[in-house]
């Protein structure tokens, strides 16, 4: 357990071995992710409490905060692993492929650390769409923070051959692009108290870039 | 069929096209092989764009199935035909600027580059495949494959580019060794690396001095008209994706293009 929590602290502070050592293992790296990405999702589905019907919001936004980023994940790395080997980078690939699943997990730990923040949010106020827009501010700066672990946890990738900057900037825009539609097709999270409590919101299938679009088109009168 | 994966691995590598393995001025990348795992490829992805209208229809449709098939036959042949079609006035440029590439060797090139283009689009078939699950817009689900097309094709090119600036490379290191050069070759200072291992270079990698060869800028004129072609052949092979509630066909009628539909999709994102 000691040595597990010490993983976590050479994750965040971006230690080299995290990247190049031994000492955490993959596996340990991806238990990090679903405990701690399972933790905040709990948090985040209580918002309409936690007794009785309620209750499995709790316990299906835990299950979802670790399926969204474990299938962002899955489905944005084959393209990476392609483009990386056709820019020459695949003997690297095994250090890229660590310092991007560190990154899963330390994104799991900042949310992790935010908790507490949600849990006071939701214990002050009761409005849905307040609630909406803290967590988006959440997800946002955990985001951004991995977003400066990963560049962080590259730097001697980068120094070896500077096209793993290139990449890393791939990375982040396909990411970034899949996972925003993920977290949209994944919905709800937190659970609106005059919905139903339901694992999907079958109503909330569609495309949120095409949303997107239409409230720039509403924006501008098109 | 393992065996041609990693033949193709090797050309993504960039293994099969390093200075050591273009010593002749030759490229000797496999064409058989390499077609089938290529022509596999496209196939894979042309299911993937095809899950777009099985998923929009519930999967209860025998038009949506008869969809995806067409467009998993139709992809690799939009490419292969791409190749036919701009491949004669290729050689035939290529002959009269007075490239020493054989014929031979500019096919294998071109295989090469299909399959680098084919290997990037299937990795994206994931991608295609998430949006296809979740997305009712069809001009977006257009776009998003005319992107992704976009960019497999223009890292395709940028391999072939590079590669044929190696074998410029390759041949002028051949002209001016004397045929016995390994002996003669002083202090092992052989510009012609025989170890791979001092040669990392990726695929695209641009090595040694600039060259301009009448060959390199029929080579770059032929990469504007390749997308080009491959572009308006996308459009003529079209349905792919299959607009929903039009009955399925193989091929629609002759109208539009390529460029002003694109143009349409986005306008009509916009607009809803």
């Amino acid at each position: 357990m000691r040595t597990r929590l010490l993983g976590i602290d050479d994750l965040l502070r971006a230690q080299p071995r995290v990247v190049v050592g031994h000492t955490s293992s993959p596996r340990q790296i991806i238990l990090l992710m679903i405990v701690f990405g399972f933790l905040y999702g709990a948090v985040m589905g209580s918002f309409g409490g936690v007794t009785g019907e309620r209750f499995w919001q709790v316990v299906y936004s835990a299950v979802k905060v670790p399926m969204l980023l474990s299938l962002t994940f899955a489905i944005s790395l084959p393209s990476f692993f392609v483009i990386n080997t056709i820019l020459g980078l695949r003997d690297d690939f095994a250090k890229s492929l660590r310092a991007l699943v560190a990154t899963q997990a330390a994104l799991t730990v900042v949310l992790a650390s935010f908790a507490p923040f949600t849990a006071l949010w939701y214990a002050s106020s009761a409005d849905y769409q307040a609630a909406l827009l803290f967590n988006t501010l959440i997800f946002g700066s955990a985001s951004v923070t991995a977003q400066l672990l990963l560049l962080r946890l590259y730097r001697p990738l980068i120094a070896s051959n500077p096209r793993h900057r290139v990449m890393v900037r791939l990375w982040l825009v396909i990411y970034a692009f899949v996972g925003i539609q993920m977290g949209w097709v994944l919905r709800p999270f937190i659970g609106s108290p005059n919905a139903a409590t339901t694992f999907f919101r079958q109503e909330a299938w569609g495309n949120a870039y095409v949303e997107v679009a239409h409230i720039i088109m509403r924006v501008f009168g098109w | 069929m393992i065996r041609w994966f990693k033949q193709l691995d090797g050309i993504l590598r960039g293994d099969a096209t390093r200075l050591s393995a273009l010593k002749d001025g030759r490229i000797e990348t496999p064409i058989g092989g390499l077609s089938v795992v290529t022509v596999f490829l496209g196939a894979v992805y042309g299911v993937c764009i095809g899950a777009y209208a099985v998923i929009r229809t519930g999967g209860a449709d025998h038009d949506a199935y008869m969809q995806m098939l067409a467009s998993a036959l139709k992809l690799p042949l939009l490419f292969f035909l791409t190749l036919a079609v701009t491949l004669p006035s290729l050689y035939v440029f290529n002959a009269l600027v007075g490239s020493r590439l054989s014929v031979l060797s500019v096919v294998r090139l071109l295989v090469a580059m299909l399959g680098v283009m084919l290997a990037v689009l299937a990795s994206f078939g994931p991608i295609v495949v998430f949006f296809s699950v979740s997305t009712e817009s069809y001009p977006f689900m257009k776009l998003l494959n005319v992107l992704v097309a976009a960019l497999a094709g223009f890292l395709g090119l940028a391999f072939l580019l590079r590669t044929l600036h190696r074998l410029v490379l390759a041949q002028i290191v051949l002209d001016t060794q004397p045929p016995s050069s390994p002996t003669s070759a002083e202090g092992g200072e052989d510009i012609v690396d025989d170890g791979s291992t001092d040669d990392p270079a990726g695929a695209l990698d641009q090595l040694g001095y600039g060259t301009t060869g009448k060959a390199r800028s029929v080579f770059r004129v032929w990469v504007i008209v390749f997308s080009l072609v491959g572009a308006q052949m996308s459009w003529v092979l079209r349905p792919f994706i299959g607009k929903p509630g039009m009955e399925f066909t193989w091929f629609r009628e002759r109208e539009s293009n390529f460029f002003v539909d694109v143009l349409d999709s986005i306008a009509k994102l916009f607009g809803g």
